[in-house]
Formats: C-alpha cells, sequence, structure tokens
C-alpha cells in the first residue's frame, strides 16, 4: 500500500458512511450498482488500452527531440515542448524521468514549464487509457479544444516572471 | 458481454501499435510491453475500484439540483471557480479522477465545470506534485510551475462554455450515452 491508495480508500469508507447514514444500505447498493456499470464498460477496454500506451512508449523518439526546445529557442520552443510534453508516453513514472533527460540535455526553464504543463493537460496515454473509455471522444474533443492554449500560456507566464526574478535553480 | 465500437477501436490500436513495435523491435519488445501492461493494470486496479466507487458514492450524496445550482450552465464564475478547486483537491490517478467527473456530469454540472475540474486536477493536483514533481524537478521550478499554472482552469472553463455554442464541441446528455 502506498499513500495515495490509503488516500483514495479512505475517502471511499467517510462516503460510504456518509451515503449509508442518509439513506442506509439501499444508498449503498445504488451507489455500487452504478460504479459496477462503469466498471463493466471498462472491462475490455482498459487492459486493451493500457497494451497501447506500453507500446508507444517503444515507439516515440523521445531524445531527438531536445534539440528545439532550448534556452534561446522562444515561443517557438514553448510550443514545441507543449507538443513533447503531450508526447511523452506513459504515467508520472515514466514522463517525469524522461522530463529530467531534456533538463540535463539544455532545455530552457519557461519551454520545461510547456512541457510539463502540456504532459499534463495532452496527456495521449492517459486520453487513451482513461478519458476515452470513461467520457467519450466529444469529450475529449471539447477538452482539446479548451486546453489547447493552456501549456503555452503557462511557457509565456514563466518566462515572464523568469525575465523579473531571475534565472531559476535545478537540481 | 457486449462489445461496443469504441472496444473495437481499442483492439484497433493496440494491434496497429503492436504491429508497429514488433517490425521495428522484434518479439522482446513485445513480450516487454504486454508484460509492463500487466503489472500496470494491477497497480492500476485498486486504485481504479477506489475511482468507480467514489464515483458511485457521490452521485448518492449530491443531489442533481445542487450540482446543477453550483456548477451548471448558470453557476457563472463562482462554479469555475468551485470546479477547478474541487480539482485541485482530488486525490489519485486518471483512474480516481475521470469517474469522479463522470459522476458530475450525471449531477448536472456543465461542460465548463466540467473542463475546470479535469484542468485544475491535471495540472494543480498536489498528489503528483508531492510524489513525482518535487523530488525529480526540484522546489523551485515545481513552484514556478504551479504559480503559472494557477489561472489556467478557470481560462479552460471559460473557452469551454464558449465551445459549447458549436454542436462539435457541445457534449450529448450523459443519459442518452448508450454503450
Amino acid at each position: 500500500m502506498n499513500g495515495p491508495l490509503i488516500l483514495v480508500w479512505l475517502a471511499v469508507i467517510v462516503l460510504a458512511v456518509m451515503v449509508w447514514r442518509r439513506e442506509g444500505v439501499v444508498g449503498l447498493k445504488e451507489g455500487g450498482v452504478s460504479a459496477l456499470g462503469i466498471a463493466k464498460t471498462l472491462s475490455l477496454r482498459l487492459p486493451l488500452a493500457l497494451l497501447t500506451a506500453s507500446f508507444l512508449i517503444h515507439i516515440i523518439p523521445v531524445e531527438q527531440m531536445t534539440r528545439l526546445i532550448g534556452p534561446t529557442s522562444g515561443l517557438a520552443g514553448i510550443i514545441t515542448a507543449a507538443l513533447v510534453g503531450g508526447l511523452l508516453p506513459g504515467g508520472p513514472m515514466t514522463s517525469f524521468p524522461i522530463a529530467i533527460v531534456f533538463m540535463h540535455a539544455g532545455a530552457g526553464v519557461p519551454q520545461m514549464v510547456a512541457l510539463v504543463a502540456g504532459w499534463s493537460v495532452f496527456a495521449m496515454h492517459r486520453m487513451l487509457a482513461y478519458e476515452a473509455p470513461i467520457m467519450g471522444w466529444k469529450f475529449i474533443a471539447l477538452r482539446m479544444g479548451s486546453s489547447l492554449i493552456l501549456p503555452v500560456l503557462a511557457g509565456l507566464f514563466a518566462e515572464g516572471i523568469v525575465a523579473v526574478v531571475g534565472e531559476i535553480a535545478l537540481p | 458481454m457486449k462489445i461496443a465500437r469504441t472496444d473495437i477501436v481499442f483492439a484497433a490500436l493496440a494491434a496497429i501499435t503492436g504491429g508497429i513495435t514488433y517490425a521495428r523491435f522484434g518479439g522482446g519488445a513485445v513480450w516487454e510491453s504486454v508484460e509492463r501492461a500487466g503489472t500496470l493494470l494491477l497497480v492500476v486496479l485498486p486504485q481504479l475500484a477506489a475511482g468507480l466507487l467514489i464515483g458511485g458514492l457521490v452521485t448518492r450524496l449530491v443531489s442533481r439540483e445542487k450540482v446543477a445550482r453550483w456548477l451548471g450552465g448558470s453557476s457563472g464564475m463562482t462554479g469555475l471557480l468551485l470546479a477547478s478547486l474541487a480539482g485541485l483537491l482530488t486525490p489519485g490517478g486518471p483512474f480516481t479522477s475521470f469517474p469522479m467527473v463522470y459522476a458530475l456530469w450525471i449531477a448536472g454540472a456543465d461542460a465548463g465545470a466540467l473542463i475546470a475540474f479535469i484542468s485544475a486536477w491535471s495540472l494543480l493536483g498536489f498528489n503528483r506534485l508531492i510524489v513525482w514533481e518535487l523530488p525529480l524537478l526540484g522546489v523551485e521550478f515545481t513552484m514556478l510551475r504551479f504559480v503559472v499554472c494557477l489561472p489556467l482552469p478557470v481560462i479552460a472553463g471559460l473557452i469551454a462554455r464558449r465551445l459549447g455554442r458549436w454542436s462539435a464541441f457541445r457534449l450529448d446528455d450523459p443519459a442518452g450515452r448508450a454503450e
């Protein structure tokens, strides 16, 4: 058991007690039925989606992209970094280690901000594995349309802050 | 078990990416990917189960009228701020957060609130920040990244409400989502 897992199950217990106190066993049953409904929908597509995601880790060429996002690459570099971030494969356990590779290879700080924000917002892997199966493609279209400029904004804000406070210390 | 069109899309995606992996890196890489996916599934399952239960329980606790009032189409700026705060505080990975978005959707939250919630969760979520970003990318970088991302979920929610005027971006009623 790790910390986050304990936290989410604690949340389940707290919510279950709240539901039980308000509606009794019937409420708990109804909640379980609704959870089971989504679980059934996911039973086939989630394993397939995870499989696709782990194939992608092999296919995407990560290190060749570093040259394009140096500290002097400006807005073009920020946009590129946001896209690269969106293509980073895997969850945080694979993408953050890859982000460090970019950082040590000489990516600029605003570009790194755009990259991490791009990964957070676009995360192709997360979209395929969880968002599409649960929310559907139309929701993804809306979310992509709404968040297209977010990583670029983050990079530009960061460039502004770095210009004022000076260089940021990196590990 | 019923096989929906979405399932066929996922099977095709797995087959195509698997084929490319085999052609370029051989059978070993394919097997390694299968193993990784299997491990990932086992890791994810307990959190996914929790996420689905949270979603199911939340629908019992929060009435349709309340969600519609707090996070519905006429909740204005307050709704977007509330949704962003909820997203920031939501623990766990995508297997927890997306079932919650789905539950809020069923309960009557509007597109802007849903987008603000999921954007806040993905950009500002404390969980990942503490577990991954802080130790790997350092305090100064993480603080900078957090601060510049702070206003973004509300911006995304506002854009989503604008986009909702076009039918291509308008969400269907979740109750009518046949699976």
